[in-house]
């Protein structure tokens, strides 16, 4: 019996079609919009994401990690002591402009990484090295920055080409991966005391500290630990993800402005594929209504009705998924695009396709449940 | 057929969708759910389970000693090098001292001239004073010999004294170690002008067998410091190696904290306790100057 169903289903291909390209549409549309929104949310975070350590400390009014509410370079000593801290490292991070050959001013993210352990280096060195950060005058640049540089250099912008930071040099010595910024530029990574030098003087300048947990704490239990000895604020890494986009989330309209772009995914599925179907069911009236003449109750109708339904809204749905992670693929080659697919979208965009689905079978259930019979005869 | 076909395609598609959903999210997950990685140069941890972090500066024991020039002038000779051993009284560098040189032939010459004055005038009261006949001489004149003589003696001792003093004016440009010690830094070449006033001294010396280190420990951690706990030290970027502190002194008074940014303007209200160690430099590349990681063993409450 299901097996007709099917049958029926694919029977008139046109109408098969336009189906499934409805929720296609509709999966994409939706899906897409989740993706930019969490690409988006996610480039706020990126600093986080950049400089790995698995404890910050900031001072306790700082809300996102892109805030900049020094400490003092005392407090490092101070955070030191707390139990549980392994290790505790300076660090400053700030919006700096970086002055190229020819005059260009670019805006960057400037990162002063601690001179003797360069905690929070970038994990993904594409050229040149690490250490060469000791050397006088260095800085590694990501991706990011070589496009932007040789873009407005004219020529490819590399390992051993200089800019200014506030008049001082910068000799590239390496190239990095880093996640793109929200607020800044292209991230910058220099050693603490040089960041300094480049930076304006400021009566505070550490920004932030990292710290490593000891064996046998927990991230959580030294940010709870270092806030309740130091009067500082100590985060988790997922805490100061999670706070930062909290932050944006309250405070910009970012998630008002793409939640409406899934809404619309949402009424377009609807509206386009909820007719559709019904217009599928009113052409297979009479074929149903033979059904029913033959003696198929309501109970095994409407399973054969759901089951069209959620067949065509799974395949729907596939090509849907299909579509948004090619895009997705693209942009993981392409880095110009916020995007970001956690486990969340494809689930929530699924269950989206799923209502409905349900609800545009329910509309042609109800049809069908009233039909008489006799349809077929006239 | 085409039915068939078309069936099967679109399953194929949306199955090959789902796949391509799982693999990108685990792709973009990866990113996300790592660890955060130690730093690339193992840090420096808190030996002590409990205890206090303190950033110390190395110097030589009994602090370094800035030699000073005593007045200011030219530099006319320097002495030792750099990583010279010296012993207390050794000359480390000569000042120009050509002007009191030039003054030294004329006050040998005018003590000279005093001499022989006085022993011009010597004999001739010998002479009175050898005749017997008293109407020869009157009282009066052999009174005025004699404190002629007197005179003439005190001159000499002047000119004497006035040679004397030159002398010791040259002496003293010999600028000489005052302990005995290793030559740490010398800022003054052959030729360029020293003043006592400058801001850098012009030669830092300091016994460098046994080092200490002066750690600075933040006021608000300051009475949790107890001198009887023990100590460790790291060199900057070399976690490997503690060093282990012997306690000194604590320093009886509190100090704004040194080098924040160096800016003229600073007013950051920061002020430090510092704490006094220890440490025989043995094989140790340690240097005088060197910034250290310091960990104080202490109690739990900072």
């Amino acid at each position: 019996m299901f097996r007709l169903a099917l049958k029926m289903l694919v029977g008139d291909r046109g109408k098969y079609a336009l189906l499934v390209s409805g929720l296609t549409f509709s999966t994409m549309l939706m899906a897409q919009a989740m993706c930019l929104f969490c690409g988006i949310m996610s480039w706020t975070v990126s600093s986080v994401r950049n400089i790995r350590a698995s404890v910050w400390v900031s001072d306790p009014m700082v809300e996102q990690v892109n805030d900049n509410k020094p400490l003092r370079s005392s407090d490092l000593s101070r955070v030191r002591s707390v139990p549980g801290v392994a290790w505790a490292a300076p660090l400053y991070q700030g919006a700096q402009q970086a002055r190229l050959a020819g005059g260009d001013i670019k805006g960057i993210t400037l990162v002063g990484l601690d001179s003797a352990t360069l905690a929070g280096a970038p994990g993904r060195i594409l050229a040149g090295r690490l250490e060469d950060l000791r050397l006088p005058n260095t800085v590694i640049i990501d991706e990011f920055a070589v496009e932007r540089f040789s873009e407005a250099t004219g020529r490819a912008f590399g390992i051993g080409d200089v800019f200014e930071i506030n008049d001082r040099e910068a000799r590239v010595v390496g190239i990095c991966r880093a996640e793109r910024s929200f607020t800044g530029g292209p991230y910058i990574f220099t050693q603490y005391e040089r960041a300094l030098d480049y930076a304006p003087a400021q009566r505070k300048m550490l920004s932030f500290i990292l710290v490593g947990a000891a064996p046998g704490y927990s991230a959580d239990e030294v940010a709870a630990a270092i806030t309740a000895a130091t009067g500082l604020r100590g985060w988790s890494e997922s805490a100061l993800i999670w706070s930062t986009l909290d932050w944006y989330i309250a405070n910009t309209g970012i998630p008002i402005n793409i939640g409406l772009l899934v809404v619309v995914g949402f009424v377009v599925g609807i509206v386009f594929s909820a007719q559709t179907f019904y217009a599928f069911v009113l052409d297979n009236l009479r074929n149903l209504a033979a059904l029913k003449a033959m003696g198929l109750t309501a109970r095994l109708l409407v399973p054969m009705l759901l089951l069209q339904a959620i067949t065509v809204g799974s395949i729907g749905y596939g090509f849907g998924m299909l579509l948004t992670s090619s895009f997705g693929f693209f942009t993981l080659g392409y880095g110009r695009i916020a995007y970001l697919m956690p486990w969340q979208v494809p689930v929530v965009a699924g269950a989206a396709v799923l209502s409905i689905c349900v609800f545009s079978a329910l509309l042609g259930i109800t049809k069908v449940v009233r039909t008489e019979p006799a349809i077929v005869f006239r | 057929m085409i039915s068939l076909l078309l069936r099967r395609l679109t399953v194929w598609l949306a199955l090959g969708g789902l796949a391509a959903t799982t693999v990108l999210v685990n792709r973009m997950h990866g990113d996300l759910s790592a660890e955060a990685p130690p730093p690339p140069v193992p840090p420096a941890t808190n030996p002590y389970g409990t205890g206090l972090g303190a950033a110390g500066l190395v110097e030589a024991r009994r602090e370094n000693t800035a030699v000073g020039a005593p007045q200011p002038g030219l530099v006319a000779a320097v002495q030792v090098a750099v990583w010279d051993r010296v012993e207390a009284g050794q000359p480390l560098f000569t000042l120009d001292g050509r002007d009191l040189q030039a003054a030294l032939p004329v006050q040998t010459a005018n003590a000279a001239v005093a001499a022989a004055q006085l022993e011009r005038l010597r004999e001739q009261l010998a002479r009175l004073e050898a005749v017997d006949d008293v109407r020869a001489i009157t009282l009066e004149e052999l009174r005025n010999r004699r404190s002629d003589v007197r005179v003439a003696e005190a001159q000499l001792q002047a000119a004497l004294s006035a040679e004397a003093q030159t002398r010791a004016l040259l002496e003293r440009l010999v600028v000489r170690a005052p302990i005995a010690g290793t030559v740490l830094q010398l800022n003054l070449r052959v030729g360029e002008y020293v003043s006592p006033s400058a801001a850098t001294p012009p030669l830092i010396l300091g016994d460098i067998a046994t080092l200490q280190i002066r750690a600075e420990v933040d006021e608000q951690l300051a009475g949790l410091v107890r001198p009887e706990a023990p100590a460790t030290a790291f060199i900057k970027g070399n976690a490997q190696q503690p060093i282990p502190l012997t306690f000194v002194r604590i320093e009886p008074f509190v100090v704004p904290k040194r080098s924040l940014t160096g800016n003229s303007s600073e007013r950051v209200d920061t002020r430090v306790l510092q704490v006094i160690y220890s440490f025989p430099a043995g094989e140790r590349r340690v240097y005088v100057g060197q910034q250290m990681d310091v960990f104080i063993a202490g109690e739990a409450k900072p």
